[in-house]
């Protein structure tokens, strides 16, 4: 009996093969069903993301043919397409190789948590498909135990790895809750987009957008239930803004020290948060001097979000500890078991085929 | 303390004046030392987001904002009770003395200290200053409680 987990990622593929392998939401059910089936496997799952496709089974002999075959043939793909990107791992290898996964080790961002619920979801559908057994129950248990453990015992969680969560959580620091807070959004380049709407997600409600061309700033609004503005306005609502974010592709700088000074009186020195994510950059450095303003250019924020990121690869070691305890504990149950998931999961028609 | 068992005291004490002044001041010392203590952090989170050191520290402290109400509020408690504190003072210097003012260190340190405290609150009420200078300020008075705390008690 054999543990047998075959998958591609982002690392081995590209997005265009990973699209034709993937399966959505809805399929995955019966995919788990007819794939038992038609190689009469004891136990799979299928674990589709984004980032990954992989296929957990448990079989009595090596099904790996079978699985690229049953691949090809459900995509409609040849399997010499993608068999060059898969990588197949057994036993405590594959075990191993998932509580990795769970724990986001094996994500494109280190540590994120969303890959998590995605596993969980997937094993919700594969119960829900029936072809879960006793082994891939308990792997995933100890899986879900094992990620827990990563995320409370060791950093790799921590930081944000994004120039988007760092500017949201660079703006709580400063602004406290973002929910009253008004954002200035000048230029209506795509950069500032993904963090607009970061911006939204964490609470943020009034924004105003100013772009050289006015239908641009009009498009950009629309997306985000925000107001349009002319260029030339834009002073005007820097006087009531919280945040400035700032990527026009103006050739020098547009805010200068003199007019941050004078504007702060008519703030009553409340505090302004400037993001300046053009290159070449749209406001002086000089401003982060003045009290109560707050500069970020790209590349501070790119340096923190790298920073993060190294703290978070400080902690791998730290985790591999854990998953590797964590693989010997299901190991030894296995022994103890002396699993023999066949007999346990006869059911009275293979039982006749015996 | 500074305890000087002098007939005056004894007798001073009694007083509910003198007992008014005590209570307060000390009241106010304690919402002072709070202002005094959201500053520090004021600076220290201020100094983090100006130099773009995003440390453990920086994560562990609250926000700007947040220390920056802080502060507001300590000093905005502090003040009145201070006031009824000097007033408890004056009241019971008169009781025991005939006289509402005297010019001893002590009454000296407790009016620049009210003075103090007063502009820290206007400036922050009428916006005209915010964030770091507020918090250098009511550092500063601080200061002035604990200076005047040792020259009191040396004074004696």
């Amino acid at each position: 009996m054999k543990l047998i987990v075959l998958g591609i990622n982002h690392k081995t593929a590209p997005v265009e093969i990973r699209e034709k392998l993937s399966f959505s939401a809805n399929e995955v059910i019966r995919a788990n069903r007819s794939l038992r089936d038609t190689l009469s496997l004891s136990e799979c799952l299928i674990l589709s993301t984004c980032n990954r496709v992989e296929i957990y089974v448990v079989a009595r002999d090596d099904c790996a043919g079978g699985i690229k075959r049953f691949l090809s043939k459900l995509r409609n793909i040849e399997i010499s397409e993608f068999e060059k990107r898969l990588y197949i791992y057994e036993d405590s290898d594959a075990v191993k190789h998932l509580f990795r996964v769970a724990a986001g080790l094996d994500s494109m961002v280190i540590g994120e948590m969303e890959i998590l619920g995605q596993v969980k979801i997937a094993y919700q559908d594969a119960s829900e498909s029936k072809t879960l057994g006793k082994l891939l129950n308990r792997l995933f248990q100890k899986t879900f135990n094992a990620a827990k453990k990563i995320r409370t015992e060791t950093l790799i969680t921590r930081g944000s790895v994004s120039v988007s969560s760092v500017t949201v959580r660079l703006s709580e620091k400063i602004l406290g809750h973002l929910a009253d807070k008004k954002v200035l959004v000048i230029g209506a380049g795509t950069i500032g987009e993904q963090l607009l709407r970061y911006l939204k997600k964490n609470g943020v409600k009034i924004i105003v957008v100013a772009n050289r061309t006015y239908e641009k700033a009009l498009v950009l609004a629309d997306r985000f239930g925000a107001t349009a503005i002319k260029f030339d306005d834009f002073p005007q609502d820097l006087i009531d803004a919280d945040i400035v974010i700032s990527s026009t592709g103006a050739p020098h700088t547009i805010i200068h020290k003199d007019d941050v000074l004078r504007l702060m009186p008519k703030r009553h020195q409340r505090p302004l948060f400037f993001i300046d994510l053009a290159v070449p950059r749209d406001i002086e450095a000089e401003v982060n001097k003045i009290d109560n303003v707050y500069l970020y250019n790209i590349d501070d924020l790119q340096k923190i979000v790298d920073e993060n990121l190294s703290l978070r690869k400080n902690e791998l070691d730290s985790c591999n500890e854990i998953i590797e305890s964590a693989a010997l504990h299901f190991k030894n149950w296995l022994v103890k078991e002396s699993f023999t998931p066949l007999e346990m999961r006869l059911s009275p028609t293979e039982g006749e085929i015996r | 303390m500074c305890v000087n068992p002098s007939i005056d005291f004894i007798l001073g004490c009694k007083s509910t004046y003198f007992l008014l002044h005590i209570i307060a001041i000390h009241i106010s010392y304690l919402a002072f030392f709070s202002a005094f203590l959201s500053a520090l952090l004021y600076l220290i989170q201020d100094n983090n987001l100006k130099n773009k050191k995003l440390n453990s520290m920086f994560s562990r402290l609250p926000d700007l904002s947040v220390l920056d109400r802080w502060n507001y509020i300590s000093i905005g408690l502090g003040f009145p009770v201070l006031t009824l504190s000097i007033v408890g003072g004056l009241l019971w210097l008169k009781g025991i003395a005939g006289i509402y003012w005297v010019w001893n260190t002590r009454v000296i340190y407790s009016l620049v200290l009210w003075l103090l405290y007063a502009i820290i609150l206007h400036v922050r009420l009428s916006a005209k200053m915010r964030g770091r200078k507020v918090a250098y300020l009511s550092i500063l008075a601080f200061f002035i409680i604990v200076f005047s705390f040792f020259s009191a008690c040396s004074s004696r």
